[in-house]
């Protein structure tokens, strides 16, 4: 099935990029279906779809996602809303206690409304530069007022964190200071020439690239390549459910002081006392997005994350203890790649293929200027967006099962280090002789607000705002 | 044999739920706590559960429909040991439950407690074909002591990691 690219929308299977730093996420709260409809209509016009860019680059882009509540606020009916799934319909909140949102990360202290039900359809601009995000954040409030029925109920703005001076294929940096973005599953018909370290790990070293329907709904996904009956994977009734696919929208807020001083305290014990080897050991790649498998050493100075090859490793022919990348290191933790075979299991990527999710998260607030160690008091970190067909089997497994817990990969109940959870140890162990461990903190990732929404194709966007029948 | 794996036994028992009472056997089953859930009274118990099969799934393409004559309640449990102290135990501490549990289902004697109830669940006992136990040879609490070492031996650890042989030698000798 060839991939309709006009009719997903844009930054799904192609990022926008560092061609576009500037994001603004805006979330509409709908009163009255008609009303509500109305005005998606209208802005739903000028939503970006996936396809190339026809002359010269937009200023802008405009998508479109809305959440269950927003459905149903839209006037969808019962009977299509319950083809959708059932995390979806619950809504993150409802599912706070399993994915960990716990004490200070629990949805009652969550901002602007996220989570309460009142979030329905959410509106994201990406744009060039600041004033031009500015003038599109304009016309779309003056959009919101003129329509009876909607109101904003919660803006957020995010902007990449770019390496001054730096070449176009430099990965941004996350407010902890790594790059981070670069690692992509490699898809089918889209992006087969990133399949080796972004595809599937095969038997013998090759790798293949996954099937859309992993990530794009209506179209044939893993199961499907070996179903005889080749039957599609449940997606939403129509006519919502081509082209569309489900969103995890996270505002995580990053500590990042106390990151820094954990590091530096514990950097003190550590071999050699390199705090950027543990800083490295913690995230699974150096600063600059070099592995640490391929780089145990040091970091590669002219490493491009968009070379071919720079992300084609797997853990298992040379770093099956983890002495170069630990077992529970960020990155290996959240896409273990062959990590969980063993050697008699010759489909190399068959415990973690079903898990692979498309991250577009950007940062927000000012980075924390170098070499400062104590809290500011400002509110920066991530805000964390990414596609998946399922939510379940793709976002909450890679969360629950992989960060927030350790027994996968034999460490018990160690969580993510750099998340933290309040349902690990919270301590993490660095393998090697002697292993290093870095006792437990309090989390420098804070929840502060999150929905489950469901992205439409273009057409069935239009349909939304047409309004549709049981 | 088929009903144990090395110390650990596994049993189940199916009943027919009296006619107009499933809604409420379901409704008190789900509004049992699991924090505090009853069935840790027995310290024994691995896992357990109930479940309550309405009727049977009928695929389209099967060539008549088949349906079952009323509900039946299942219960499952794995534990420690053999299988007649357990229901001892169980036909004792579970008096409260049972009766709004069994208590809904056809045939159970009228006080379902003590040997009455454990005459009925052997009664409706179904064996079981293959068992297999994470844990065979390891009790409940066996299971709970070896974590709770585990967590103070990796407590001891981190603390320990920057101590010289002397100070490490006393300190385990302390801890342990």
């Amino acid at each position: 099935m060839a991939v309709d690219r006009s009719d997903i929308q844009g930054n799904v299977l192609r990022a926008y990029g560092s061609s576009y730093p500037c994001t603004a996420y805006v979330f509409a709260h709908v009163s009255d279906a008609g009303g509500g409809r109305a005005w998606l209509g209208s802005i739903a016009e000028a939503v970006s779809s996936d396809e190339e860019w026809r002359g010269s680059k937009p200023s802008s882009h405009r998508n479109i996602a809305v959440t269950c509540a927003g459905l149903r606020a839209l006037g969808v009916p019962e009977s299509v809303i319950g083809t959708f799934s059932d995390e979806f319909r619950q809504g993150m909140a409802a599912r706070s206690e399993m994915l960990g949102d716990l004490g200070v990360s629990d949805p009652r202290h969550w901002d602007g409304g996220l989570g309460t039900g009142a979030a329905h359809v959410l509106v994201i601009l990406n744009g060039r530069a600041r004033d031009e995000i500015e003038a599109e954040l304009a016309s779309l409030r003056a959009s919101i007022e003129r329509a009876p029925g909607v109101s904003i109920l919660h803006e957020q703005y995010a902007e990449l964190l770019l390496v001054a001076g730096a070449a176009a294929n430099v990965p941004a940096r996350e407010q902890f200071g790594f790059a981070d973005g670069a690692a992509q599953p490699a898809i089918a018909g889209v992006s087969d020439d990133a399949a080796a370290g972004g595809g599937v790990p095969l038997a013998g070293g090759a790798w293949r690239p996954l099937a859309l329907g992993e990530f794009v709904l209506g179209y044939p996904d893993e199961d499907t390549l070996v179903d005889p009956q080749k039957r599609l994977p449940s997606a939403p009734a129509d006519p919502l459910g081509r082209s569309g696919t489900y969103v995890v929208y996270r505002k995580l807020r990053q500590d990042v002081a106390p990151f820094r001083r954990v590091l530096r305290d514990a950097a003190a014990r550590f071999v050699g006392g390199d705090e950027e080897l543990l800083a490295a050991k913690v995230v699974g790649r150096w600063r600059n997005g070099t592995p640490l498998v391929t780089s145990p050493g040091r970091p590669d100075p002219g490493f491009s994350a968009t070379a071919p090859g720079s992300n084609s490793f797997r853990y298992l022919d040379v770093d099956v203890d983890g002495r170069r990348c630990p077992l529970g290191a960020h990155i290996r933790r959240s896409n273990p790649r062959d990590g969980l075979g063993w050697p008699a299991l010759d489909d190399a990527g068959l415990l973690s293929f079903r898990h692979r999710i498309i991250r577009r998260g950007v940062p927000y607030g000012p980075p924390l200027p170098a070499d400062v160690l104590d809290d500011d008091g400002v509110d920066r970190g991530l805000v964390f967006v990414c596609f998946n067909a399922s939510i379940s089997r793709q976002f909450e497994s890679v969360q629950l099962q992989w960060l927030n817990d350790g027994n996968g990969f034999h460490l018990g109940h160690d969580s993510d280090f750099l998340l933290g959870s309040p349902l690990g140890t919270g301590k993490m162990t660095v393998q090697g002789d002697p292993p290093f461990m870095l006792s437990p903190q309090g989390p420098f990732v804070t929840t502060r607000g999150g929905e489950y929404l469901f992205m439409p194709g273009i057409a069935a966007l239009r349909a939304l705002a047409r309004g549709i029948g049981g | 044999m088929s009903n144990t794996s090395g110390q650990a036994t596994a049993f189940m028992a199916l009943t027919p739920i009296q006619p107009g009472e499933e809604a409420a056997l379901r409704s008190f089953l789900e509004a049992l706590p699991q924090d505090g859930s009853p069935l840790a009274r027995l310290a024994g118990t691995h896992f357990a559960r109930w479940v309550i099969l309405r009727d049977w799934v009928n695929d389209p393409s099967q060539p008549r429909e088949e349906r079952l004559e009323s509900p039946y309640l299942i219960f499952t449990s794995n534990f420690d040991g053999p299988l007649d102290p357990y229901l001892d135990e169980l036909c004792v501490k579970l008096t409260p439950e049972a009766r709004e549990i069994w208590g809904r289902c056809v045939g159970c004697p009228p006080d379902a407690t003590g040997p009455q109830l454990k005459a009925y669940l052997l009664h409706n006992k179904i064996d079981t074909g293959f068992f297999v136990a994470a844990y065979p040879n390891s009790t409940v609490a066996q299971v709970k002591a070896a974590l709770a070492a585990r967590e103070q031996l990796i407590a001891f650890a981190m603390r320990a990691q920057d101590m010289g042989p002397d100070e490490l030698f006393r300190a385990f000798a302390e801890e342990f």
